[in-house]
């Protein structure tokens, strides 16, 4: 692989960059687009252009087959099918939540019964307010449809991934939409796969913060980071509000590796919490 | 005199924005991008398999009329014509450029708006990319003064403007076909041909277009093209944002 390529809006991609996994089709992810060549020349075999409608960096994959184009990673959040996400309950009907993914979109249901569990008896009472992780499970078609929410796998009945459902204490904090998903991708691969999101803080504050009783954490694609430490008793508020404090300074700055460290111990200076 | 500047993302709130200002016409532009959104009402009617494009043009310091209507309407042209509307989620919706004219002098009522219309152009575009609004091409832009001597001026500031005998406007997608052309005054065909060739390589450059399409980029005595302006702008903003993935390849 060589150096990471910028694309503009127009600019072919190199077929040299392109993965060379022949068995599978090649995928197209968001950015890009299949056009018929202007003008064929004779070097080349294809009579197709892949060609970029982003500007990003082109990114490559080459277990899926897939390439796409990583743009701006502070744009606002879209709903897509399957993405975890934050969401705040607005208000509530007979058969529905209405949720705020986002402050400027319209609201977004999830089902009254769509939880690990719940019947017409026993369901969670969400007031408005209250935060819930859950699934985009449809975005539905064109302009004016609902996004629907789920908390619960509906072939199964468990909350699957674990760990959907309402979520109770804590705080939330706001973060990019870029850095959202290098949390993801942080906290759910391998350790070697940790270097390639370059984020290591969590593993930083998780070593720091295992005597002071731990904390818990939810990431939603949709630019917000959930943090609680109800473990740590008298310390509950401020390990909080250090984790926020470190993780939003991080995407502010994009800080490496090494600041990050020297942010986690920082931080955890300043606020007196003995690691 | 430095050449123009620009800065990709000053307003957070925003899905995109960029502001951009050009010493030499003393322009200064702030703009910003809102896609998709939801559009209230029905809007679409005419083209419900597009994106609708709106664009705003607010005057620093006084209340919009005549002429900004008029130049918005030549950007919207302009720009429909770049933005991939039909794309994955941008039917139906909307896509909403406002460019705010922060600095420079006021443009008085019923005066020309060619003088600042490149700036807008490359604040909208600067502003799109930064919105990851789906685009097929990229686009740069400049303005030309031609005297009644004949001679050209590149990127006039307002006292020039106001003495030429005729403006160009000019923009040039990224693979050098010629976008938009604005003239006002009286002028021939040579002279025309002359300001092409000169806009040309203003923005992209010695014209010399490669077999494969390709537009060689070289500073010439125009420094650097303005093609490479928007792209480095662009190229640095994806740099810093991305630090930690280029780092570890």
């Amino acid at each position: 692989m060589s150096s990471p390529l910028i694309l503009l809006p127009g600019d072919e991609v190199p077929t040299d960059y392109l993965p060379s996994n022949g068995s599978a089709p090649l995928r197209l992810g968001p950015g890009l687009r299949l056009l018929s060549q202007a003008h064929p020349t004779p070097a080349s075999t294809s009579k197709h252009v892949l060609t970029a409608t982003q500007a990003g960096i082109l990114s490559t994959d080459n277990k899926r087959n897939a390439v796409s184009i990583l743009s701006s990673s502070n744009r606002r959040y879209i709903p897509t099918p399957n993405d975890l996400v934050i969401a705040q309950v607005h208000h509530s009907s007979v058969d529905y939540f209405y949720c705020m993914i986002t402050p400027q979109s319209p609201h977004a249901v999830l089902g009254q019964l769509s939880f690990e569990g719940a019947t017409k008896k026993t369901r969670p009472m969400l007031r408005g307010g209250d935060l819930v992780y859950a699934r985009v499970l449809s975005t539905g078609l064109g302009a004016g449809a609902e996004v629907e929410l789920a908390c619960v796998n509906l072939a199964t009945g468990k909350s699957e991934p674990g760990g959907l459902g309402p979520l109770n204490g804590g705080m939330v904090f706001d973060i990019s939409t870029g850095m959202a998903a290098r949390l993801i991708r942080a906290s759910s691969a391998s350790a070697e796969q940790q270097q390639v999101a370059g984020l290591v803080v969590l593993d930083e504050l998780g070593k720091k913060l295992e005597k002071a009783g731990g904390f818990e954490i939810a990431v939603g694609r949709n630019g917000k980071v959930w943090v609680d430490c109800s473990n740590s008793e008298d310390h509950a508020v401020r390990t909080t509000v250090a984790i926020g404090r470190c993780l939003t300074t991080i995407d502010e700055h994009n800080l490496n590796p090494t600041d990050q460290r020297k942010l986690v111990t920082r931080v955890l200076r300043e606020m007196k919490i003995e690691s | 005199m430095g050449g123009p500047t620009a800065s990709l993302h000053p307003l957070s709130r925003a899905d995109g924005s960029a502001s951009y200002r050009c010493p030499a016409t003393g322009s200064n532009v702030l703009g910003s991008v809102n896609a998709p959104i939801e559009l209230p009402g029905r809007r679409d009617a005419l083209k419900p398999e597009d994106a609708t494009i709106e664009v705003f043009v607010k005057p620093g310091t006084a209340p919009g009329g005549v002429g900004e209507r008029h130049i918005e309407g030549i950007l919207r042209d302009a720009l429909s014509r770049i933005i991939l509307g039909r794309e994955k989620g941008y039917p139906r919706r909307g896509v909403v450029i406002t460019l705010a004219i922060v600095g420079g002098d006021s443009i008085g009522r019923g005066a020309s708006y060619l003088p600042i219309l490149p700036a807008l152009l490359h604040t909208s575009i600067l502003a799109l990319l930064s919105a990851s609004v789906p685009l097929s091409m990229s686009i740069s832009a400049t303005i030309l003064a031609v005297d009644s001597s004949g001679k050209i001026i590149r990127e006039p500031s307002s006292a020039d403007a106001a003495a030429t005998a005729s403006l160009h406007v000019l923009a040039f997608t990224s693979k050098g076909h010629l976008l938009l052309n604005e003239s006002e005054g009286a002028f021939n065909f040579d002279t025309w041909e002359r300001v092409y060739e000169r806009a040309l390589t203003i923005c992209h450059g010695t014209s010399a277009l490669g077999s494969d399409g390709d537009v060689a980029m070289t500073e010439t005595v125009d420094s650097q093209p303005l093609e490479g302006l928007v792209r480095d702008t662009v190229e640095d903003r994806i740099h810093v944002e991305y630090a930690w993935k280029i780092d570890a390849a």
